[in-house]
């Protein structure tokens, strides 16, 4: 389905819900805009790149208090970091040494590439794709 | 056979053993491959599948070309300094 926003009024509020649905699941504002091949392709990037840094360095590596600049960029992954960050608070997810920072490592670049893809989404919903393409582009 | 969702949730909550080795560093590349689609899947004005996997295939093996000649140049100079 392609939202087709008429007024300013109502590109605006079409330009904040891509920018909101691409935070809360990664890919999901391309996949609005009509571009499904790049949302499957961001969305299991994203995904695997925050799931193995949780794997590598344990749900830990997410501490909102002691770390708390990592915890930015770790939640611009999406909202649901925030629940994990509720579970960590209590201090029983230890994690410590080069596992603790390769999973945090993974886990922030996982949020930051995720903005990334927020910023893009939004830039090409501004653009108007998903109004004038209305349709996703195929491969030649 | 299907996989112990629990067992799955559990490997979540456990660091795993990862030595003070040069073999730690190879930890790098998964994220580097990462870091490469993303960046070419934003960046492409024109999806096209094809050029696409040649463009990340290029981009992440320039990058860690750059990564490893970085480590060499700070190894030569850690070792010119403390040698």
């Amino acid at each position: 389905m392609i939202i087709k926003p008429r007024s300013k009024v109502e590109h605006g509020v079409f330009l904040v819900i891509v920018g909101l649905l691409a935070w809360a699941v990664p890919g999901a504002g391309h996949f609005l805009i009509g571009e499904r091949k790049r949302a499957a392709i961001i969305c299991v990037t994203i995904v695997a790149t925050f799931a193995l840094g949780l794997y590598v360095g344990s749900i830990g590596v997410v501490d909102p208090i002691n770390a708390r600049l990592w915890y930015l960029a770790q939640i611009l992954a999406s909202p649901l970091v925030g629940a994990i960050a509720q579970t960590t608070r209590s201090g029983d997810y230890v994690s410590y040494g080069r596992p603790f920072d390769v999973g945090q490592i993974y886990t922030s670049i996982a949020g930051l590439l995720n903005l990334l893809c927020i910023l893009s989404a939004v830039y090409m919903a501004y653009q108007g794709r998903g109004e004038m393409i209305g349709e996703e582009e195929h491969d030649a | 056979m299907m996989p112990d969702p629990v067992g799955l949730l559990a490997s979540f909550t456990a660091p795993i053993h990862i030595g003070t080795t040069h073999a730690s560093l190879l930890w790098m590349f998964p994220l580097l491959a990462a870091i490469s689609v993303i960046y070419k899947v934003t960046k492409m004005r024109v999806f096209f599948f094809g050029r696409f996997a040649r463009d990340v295939l290029v981009l992440f093996i320039t990058i860690s070309l750059f990564m490893i000649g970085a480590m060499a140049a700070l190894n030569v100079i850690v070792w010119y300094v403390t040698g």
